[in-house]
């Protein structure tokens, strides 16, 4: 509070300074200029206000001044007279100005901080029920697999001198299934986590954009080894800024989702393209394509509640929109389309990082 | 494998103690564990494993520190066996001079191979002067050491100077990544600038000799963040 004060004393005192100081300028050069003058300290005044929080420094100011100006500027010079013709008036309307625009610059100010609160709160509740979303969506989907190795497992050990062989095996490579979904989740969960662990900006370095491709097949071959991908890259070595275990994360789930929800036995294309400004990575699967009525919001994390497919509960909601969080943080874009036969996800980013 | 290896597990978890412990002993090997650091690190030195598996979330003691205290007294190969997801632990484990790492969840076949791999280079520099470094055989690939020749399907390809030594260090130590850090000081010196930008336009460029696809390499796997690991060596 005390410094708050210093500093509406120091900015009241040096305009008040500037000011006199100006008029003494105008007053030399250009004689019987007194509107100027008045002039002058009105402008002083409106700063004052303007650039000092509450309503004493202004109305102290314009005192101030008004004294000033009888004191220097108007005859008799470096005396005080307060019968001139005229001066009640110059000293009410002087005190008028800045009581107005104090009034009027001390609303705004309130205004301003009133609607930056409300922001504020604002995205806070939007995090908070983002967070709540995630969280919900997660344990849900957290528990369909769960529910499926608890089952297999316990009906393994229960009656696993009746069970055939072959059935065991079935019983064990749901298990498996299921548990490398799960895994693939909480490798996605593990991701945001880097985002917002880096308290605001995540940390970028220049990657070549090759071999971060090259780590995602790498990965996708050992967790699908008969996956069929075509991969191209621009023949120029392409090295832009990013967080690469986070886009490698993204180029991943947009890969493993090809193969899952394409229903395709067909190549998928992944290919990098060289744009002006940006690098942008697209998949592009010959499968059945995006449900149009789910485009809108497919990256949105929302659970799909359309069709009640088989698939329903492998719900690529929340990779997908864990990719797009992992884009945005590096101020990038990402969308889906259907194509004649299929769909594609891409998304680019910035070659330079924004300033 | 004449006698059985042996090989020294450090892992605190029971149940990924007892799950190694099956599918190496059915790989035939000889195993003993230990499931905190001070046994482990006791046992590493009265019973000279071949190879030492270690987690790195170990309760007693950090698993960085393990390796260290290790590598004072015996080279004996580490591999270790790390849950953490960052980048940072495994650079910093390769650094104080673990062999490899692999990351829980595994494959058994994946783990097994890297085992394979890492006693296989261990062996091979044992009896360093009369065998190593002659010549490496992947695929297509042949490096001839000697002659300083490579070459893809017989046909003799030319490296600059700085991609032939970036490719002998590679291949010198296939089967293992070579973080970032250890290549630039290896092929530039110990006082390069360690901004490793033009290490990836050399391997890029060695990657276009070499690769049919860059994007879907056979030879050289990048893994994000840590280094280059070149496929085995099939010439041993």
């Amino acid at each position: 509070m005390d410094s708050k004060k210093r500093k509406n004393f120091a900015i009241a005192s040096l305009c008040m300074a500037l000011a006199t100081a100006l008029a003494f300028l105008f007053f030399h050069f250009v004689p019987n200029n007194g509107s100027n003058i008045a002039l002058i300290y009105i402008l002083a005044l409106i700063i004052i206000v303007r650039f000092t929080d509450g309503y004493l420094p202004g109305v102290l100011s314009s005192v101030i001044a008004v004294i000033c100006v009888n004191f220097l500027f108007t005859y008799p010079y470096f005396a005080l007279n307060f019968t001139l013709t005229g001066y009640p008036i110059t000293f009410i309307e002087m005190l008028a100005v800045t009581l107005f625009t104090s009034t009027m610059t001390t609303h705004m100010k309130e205004q301003a901080k009133l609607i930056a609160e409300r922001d504020k709160l604002l995205s806070e509740a939007e995090k908070e029920k983002m967070r709540a979303n995630l969280l919900r969506a997660v344990s849900h989907d957290l528990r369909t697999p769960l529910t499926g190795i608890i089952g297999a497992s316990s009906s393994y050990l229960e009656n696993s001198a009746s069970l055939p062989e072959e059935e065991k095996s079935n019983i064990v490579m749901h298990i498996q299934e299921d548990a490398n979904w799960l895994l693939n989740m909480v490798e996605n969960l593990l991701s945001v986590t880097r985002i917002y662990s880096q308290s605001s900006k995540i940390k970028k370095t220049d990657e070549s954009v090759e071999e971060v491709v090259s780590a995602a097949m790498n990965r996708l071959k050992k967790r699908i080894p008969n996956a069929a991908i075509k991969v191209t890259v621009p023949d120029e070595l392409l090295i832009i800024p990013m967080d690469a275990v986070l886009i490698e994360q993204v180029l991943f789930n947009l890969l493993e989702n090809a193969i899952i929800h394409s229903k395709s036995s067909e190549a998928i294309l992944c290919y990098v393209l060289d744009d002006n400004k940006t690098v942008t990575f697209n998949v592009k699967d010959f499968g059945i394509g995006i449900d149009p009525g789910r485009l809108p919001m497919i990256f949105d994390g929302a659970p799909y509640i359309g069709s009640a497919e088989s698939d329903s509960n492998k719900g690529m909601g929340i990779g997908l929109s864990i990719c797009k969080t992992i884009i945005l943080a590096h101020d990038g874009t990402i969308d889906a389309c259907n194509h004649e036969n299929g769909a594609v996800f891409y998304f680019s980013l910035p070659k330079e990082a924004a300033l | 494998m004449n006698p059985k290896n042996q090989l020294l597990l450090i892992e605190d978890e029971r149940n990924i103690c007892n799950f190694i412990m099956t599918i190496l002993k059915s790989n035939d090997y000889k195993m003993t564990y230990a499931l905190n650091a001070e046994t482990g690190l006791s046992l590493a030195a009265s019973q000279c494993p071949d190879l030492i598996l270690l987690d790195l979330g170990l309760p007693d003691l950090d698993g960085i520190e393990v390796i260290r205290k290790i590598r004072s007294w015996s080279n004996v190969p580490i591999i270790v066996i790390s849950a953490r997801t960052q980048e940072k632990e495994k650079v910093e484990a390769l650094d104080a001079g673990a062999d490899d790492y692999i990351t829980k969840p595994f494959g058994s076949s994946e783990f097994v191979a890297r085992i394979r791999s890492a006693l296989r280079r261990a062996a091979s520099g044992s009896n360093s002067s009369s065998r190593t470094q002659q010549k490496y055989i992947a695929g297509d690939l042949v490096i001839d050491y000697e002659k300083h020749i490579i070459t893809i399907h017989h046909e003799i390809v030319h490296f600059t100077q700085i991609e032939y030594k970036i490719l002998t260090y590679l291949s010198q130590n296939a089967g293992r990544v070579i973080t970032y850090d250890s290549l630039i000081s290896h092929v530039w010196g110990p006082f390069a600038d360690s901004n490793n930008r033009i290490l990836r336009v050399n391997m890029a460029n060695i990657r276009r000799k070499l690769e049919n696809n860059p994007a879907d390499p056979q030879y050289i796997f990048t893994e994000i963040g840590i280094g280059y690991r070149m496929v085995d060596n099939e010439n041993t």
